[in-house]
């Protein structure tokens, strides 16, 4: 059984005028599956992952995780946002514990978590840090921290590294191919960059403004990881992408 | 730049710092000593001269206010203390309690209609008639339910906090941001109290605190006014002293009351920055 599953999902937005987000949309994600939603602004990919994450309802369909219909915001599913969104109020450590001290999650040995998690996103010695003293790609590594406290089953992203440098977003891309490797989470990330979803998806779910109904595309990226953006499969894929969205 | 010229550059800047300080200290006391000469000159030049009583006069108001002690009596147990700090007690018999208690529900009454949409839209039509009736016109009713006295004085005060409160408590949740609570909706927190303590509160926690500093100052002004009515205090001290035309120790009090002020809103600011470490 498929991790999520998406059914004939559309969004209708009632305002002065009915403006039709998307329609007709299905697709499925594998368990440990890495996938990235792709499209330019104002296509309809953030409301489709703000669906999967509870926050939003469909106007018409479904989506199921593990078999179980979505219907409000759950400890199942693990949001990242683009602006952080990390209590301001709590150190690294205890943003990353706010999830471990609801009554909904039990773990034996919360304070050895908290520890491992902040080793595993490279934050060690910044564990009494507020986010005010931490630069956006640290806060963000807090972000996916405080996401995989909870255990989730599909870790969403909206954009993460939507408002960090060039230099540091491609190391964060690295890290978060890591993080994914080691913990194999299910990943469903959206983007507005195409190489950033060749460079970390397995496969690119591509989507278009007024494109009709469905995604535009689903385009598969077989290659090995790390990999390289020089390298003529890459780009080929990257061009790929763009050629649907262009065309 | 190499390390010798940063640590240069921050001795430069300490020192520029510090001279800062010192022509400010210096400015301040210039315009302090310059006022109290006009003042002096002013009230030289009035007859009679307690039409404005000079800065002497004043002093030794004060002088004398301190030093004459009047007797407290608690419990039974009789206590000499001075006169100012027994007036300046009973103010803030009525100061500390009605601030507290307003304080508390007019907080908790901003953050629960922040919060909830129904309740907001029952309770707003009141709060706007309400809202702007000083709090020193509620004195007819202090009158009328506690009688000019302590009870009174503590009501009006305790009007005046609810109000500057609660605006602090309001629009401090209204203005935390939707994805800190979509956040922790996705992190487990379901009810509406754990959203509220464990994200409303905290987050809306400087708008409340900079509103609970502003009501510092204001139930002060409240509390000399609802005493200027009868309730005995510092307040009634200024007026007291009016009436027998020692107008020196009416501005000896109205001195008093504006140090406690300086006080308590240092001693204040030091508590919100320990409070609030964590705000960039």
């Amino acid at each position: 059984m498929s991790r999520v599953r998406v059914r004939d999902l559309e969004k209708v937005y009632d305002g002065t005028q009915e403006i039709q987000a998307f329609s007709a949309v299905n697709f499925d994600v594998e368990s440990g599956e890495f996938v990235c939603l792709v499209g330019p602004s104002g296509c309809g990919k953030t409301t489709l992952l703000r669906i999967l994450a509870g926050f939003e309802e469909p106007t018409s369909g479904e989506v199921l995780v593990d078999g179980e219909p979505v219907e409000e915001p759950g400890i199942d599913r693990g949001m990242v946002f683009q602006e952080y969104s990390l209590f301001p109020w709590r150190t690294v450590e205890e943003n990353v514990r706010f999830g471990l001290d609801r009554p909904a999650c039990e773990c034996a040995d919360c304070t050895a978590r908290v520890a491992g998690l902040i080793d595993l996103v490279g934050l060690d010695g910044f564990e009494t840090a507020y986010p005010k003293e931490l630069s956006g790609g640290m806060k963000q590594r807090v972000a996916v921290a405080r996401a995989l406290a909870v255990d989730p089953a599909v870790l969403l992203m909206d954009e993460p590294f939507g408002s960090i440098d060039a230099r540091t977003r491609n190391r964060l891309q690295t890290e978060l191919l890591d993080i994914w490797r080691r913990t194999g989470k299910t990943i469903v990330f959206v983007t507005h960059e195409i190489p950033e979803a060749v460079a970390l998806a397995d496969r690119v779910l591509v989507m278009r403004r007024d494109s009709g109904p469905g995604l535009a595309a689903s385009i598969d990226i077989e290659l090995e990881r790390p990999r390289s953006r020089t390298d003529p499969a890459f780009t080929e894929r990257v061009a790929a992408v763009r050629n649907v969205l262009d065309s | 730049m190499s390390l010798q010229d940063a640590n240069a550059v921050t001795t430069a800047v300490s020192e520029h710092l510090e001279w800062e300080t010192v022509r400010r200290i210096g400015f301040g006391l210039v315009g302090t000593l310059a006022l109290t000469g006009l003042w002096a000159i002013a009230a030289a030049s009035v007859s009679p001269g307690y039409l404005i009583p000079g800065p002497r006069a004043v002093a030794a108001a004060l002088v004398t206010e301190f030093r004459a002690t009047e007797p407290l009596v608690t419990l039974g147990f009789r206590t000499d203390l001075p006169r100012a700090i027994l007036k300046l007690g009973q103010t803030f018999a009525h100061y500390v309690p009605g601030l507290a208690v307003g304080a508390v529900l007019g907080a908790g009454t901003g953050v629960a209609m922040g919060w909830d949409e129904r309740l907001d839209d029952l309770l707003t039509p009141a709060v706007r008639v309400l809202r702007p009736i000083p709090p020193l016109a509620w004195i007819v009713f202090a009158i009328v339910w506690f009688g000019i006295g302590h009870g009174g004085a503590v009501f009006i005060v305790g009007i005046g906090a609810f109000w500057i409160n609660f605006y602090g408590g309001y629009d401090g949740v209204r203005d935390v941001p939707d994805h800190l609570l979509e956040v922790a909706e996705s992190l487990g927190t379901r009810s509406d109290f754990g959203m509220i303590r464990l994200v409303v509160v905290p987050a809306a926690l400087p708008s409340i605190l900079t509103a609970f500093r502003t009501s510092l100052g204001r139930c002060l002004m409240i509390v000399v006014g609802a005493e200027l009515f009868g309730a005995p205090g510092v307040g009634f001290e200024i007026i007291n002293a009016a009436n027998n035309l020692a107008m020196a120790t009416s501005v000896a009090y109205m001195l008093v009351i504006s140090s406690v002020h300086i006080g308590l809103d240092v001693l204040y600011r030091r508590a919100e920055r320990r409070l609030l470490e964590w705000q960039p």
